[in-house]
């Protein structure tokens, strides 16, 4: 109890009870219906890749604005390879054009001691520029070959009546959080965000860490947008806009700091959870569209106070 | 107590900044078993010279032999790899983590499942647990409680315990004492010649120079990036050392040209 209470998704959980409270309250038969939490949980799971691998990236006190143009790209690459390669070639392909994204990205803020915030804005513009080139701005489909291709089905379908993403976020979710929290790689990444001075000193080559986070986010962007198309396989060239401040958001809001050396993997998914909700509760509720995205930043801001204030009760300096 | 070959030896070290000239032509050998007081003002390229030997800078020119062979690449990791361990005033710990994270930071004990590297926590508690009742932290702070709430002696101690704990060669100490209550300072000094009795190689930079004198067999005395004097305890009274330090080597090259 103590470890959880101590973790930083603990702030997020406390925030997604009182949402749920709110939400029942305001809104018990629009929110509490089959409909809502398979759409909620559904769009959870795609932002919830996105803000996971943010988060690792964050911790160790970096940031990846690219995510959204990365989650596109991928998305793209995947849909319009695929005539050529089939479905499993073109998701490898898709997977490898995303690590490589956030592989030169790394390369440039590690190596060339630039800002990360600059490097990834850069790669923002330039996935998103690309995507607009590949497309010509047109709209890409699968053929219904390949929409009933075994492969789109595992990734995009319905298993045992449960949506395919939220069963995937569960494996790579649990898969991510034992590695960052259970071996020396979570370790030291934790380490270089915390104090990459003494990380080094320990003989912890931050480098190589950094460069592994950015990947593993890339690469986790990349998924995501995969994920999504296999569900709904058509192309927009706006595919993920804008995805990178709702990935942040997340992670913020689930206790992530920007200081680094701080953040969960389970609080990334909450905060995801808590940014779609926010969504489509106002939606649902008939508040102009437009509001959204105002909501987020009073969401995102309150948590922040929030989460400092629980650091602070709980001892930590941040 | 001395070793005919020294265990790390430095010659002819140069290392520039940009424009600025940070250790200036710096000779000087260690031994097995020795225990050295480096001093010198601040700025004078004590810390400079340390971090070079523990693979944090890399010198501009000159060469650095351990246990006679030459240091090629400089890297912390390969340091910590030949037994060099350095504890620094204020790095070295993460606060964010555990007390046993810190510990085995960078070398972390695994158990393997599937293959994969997990973390050992059984290992890493029970033996940061021991080293840091040994030496001494409050009796409410445990392995899992993060740095963060550890006293500035704390601090240290568990640094110096996590360099015992590795059976190191050299122990690099800087400043090892200051924040330190006077208890403290004397279990830090005590534990500094311990290391050295045990055959390792120990180097102690403090403004200290009573406190030096005090424990150290041999001390290397540096000013404006170079080295000004290098004296066995017995041949200098602390006041003597002092005056040394106050004339900025001065002294020395006077009592040479005599």
């Amino acid at each position: 109890m103590k470890q959880l209470v101590r973790s930083q998704g603990f702030g997020a959980i406390i925030g997604v009870v009182a949402m749920l409270v709110v939400f029942t309250l305001i809104d018990f038969s629009g929110w509490w219906t089959n409909q809502t939490v398979a759409n909620v949980s559904q769009f959870t799971a795609i932002l919830a890749f996105v803000a996971m691998g943010q988060a690792l990236v964050i911790m160790t006190k970096e940031i990846d604005l690219s995510v959204g143009s990365v989650y596109g790209l991928a998305g793209v690459a995947f849909i319009t390879l695929e005539p050529a390669l089939g479905v499993p070639g073109s998701f490898v392909l898709a997977l490898a054009i995303a690590a490589l994204v956030g592989f030169l990205q790394a390369i440039a803020v590690v190596k060339g001691e630039l800002p990360s915030m600059i490097v990834t804005l850069g790669g923002l513009f330039a996935a998103r520029g690309i995507i607009y080139v590949w497309t010509g701005g047109s709209v890409h489909n699968f053929s219904p070959a390949a929409r009933s291709h075994p492969m789109t089905r595992l990734l995009g379908g319905e298993l045992f009546g449960i949506d395919a993403a939220i069963l995937w976020l569960i494996t790579v979710a649990a898969i991510l959080g034992l590695l960052l929290w259970a071996t020396p790689f979570g370790n030291r990444l934790l380490a270089t965000g915390g104090s990459r001075e003494s990380a080094e000193s320990r003989g912890v080559r931050t480098d190589r860490i950094k460069i592994a986070a950015f990947i593993l986010c890339s690469l986790l962007a990349g998924f995501a947008g995969i994920l999504t198309l296999c569900n709904q396989p058509q192309t927009h060239v706006t595919l993920g806009e804008n995805m990178e401040l709702e990935a942040i958001a997340a992670a913020v809001i689930g206790g992530c700091l920007l200081t680094g050396g701080r953040g969960s993997i389970l609080g990334a998914i909450l905060g995801a959870l808590i940014v779609v909700s926010f969504r489509y509760e106002l939606i649902a509720l008939g508040a102009p569209s437009s509001w959204y995205i105002t909501f987020i930043g009073a969401v995102l801001i309150v948590a922040v106070i929030f989460n400092q204030k629980l650091a602070r009760f709980l001892g930590h300096s941040a | 107590m001395t070793n005919t070959h020294p265990l790390i030896q430095v010659k002819n070290l140069d290392l520039h900044f940009g424009a600025f000239h940070a250790l200036k032509n710096v000779s000087v050998d260690f031994h097995a078993g020795e225990l050295i007081g480096l001093v010198g003002d601040n700025g004078a390229g004590k810390t400079t010279l340390i971090r070079v030997l523990c693979g944090i800078y890399a010198p501009s020119s000159g060469e650095v032999f351990f246990d006679g062979k030459k240091i090629e690449k400089f890297h912390p990791k390969l340091a910590i790899d030949q037994g060099i361990e350095t504890i620094q005033q204020s790095v070295g710990l993460c606060d964010n983590l555990s007390i046993a994270r810190n510990f085995y930071l960078g070398r972390e004990p695994v158990k393997r499942i599937l293959g994969i590297p997990f973390l050992d926590f059984a290992k890493m508690r029970e033996k940061s647990t021991r080293v840091i009742r040994q030496f001494g932290l409050r009796d409410n702070v445990s392995a899992d409680d993060e740095v963060e709430r550890l006293s500035g002696g704390e601090r240290q101690s568990v640094k110096i315990g996590r360099a015992v704990e590795f059976m190191n060669r050299v122990v690099i100490m800087d400043e090892p004492t200051n924040h330190l209550s006077v208890r403290e300072r004397e279990h830090v000094n005590e534990l500094a010649v311990q290391l050295k009795e045990q055959g390792l190689l120990v180097i102690y930079i403090t403004h200290d120079i009573f406190q030096v004198h005090k424990l150290a067999d041999r001390v290397v005395i540096m000013e404006n990036g170079a080295k000004v004097a290098d004296a066995s305890t017995d041949a200098m009274t602390a006041e003597e050392l002092e005056e040394v330090i106050r004339q900025g080597g001065r002294l020395v090259e006077k009592r040479e040209a005599v």
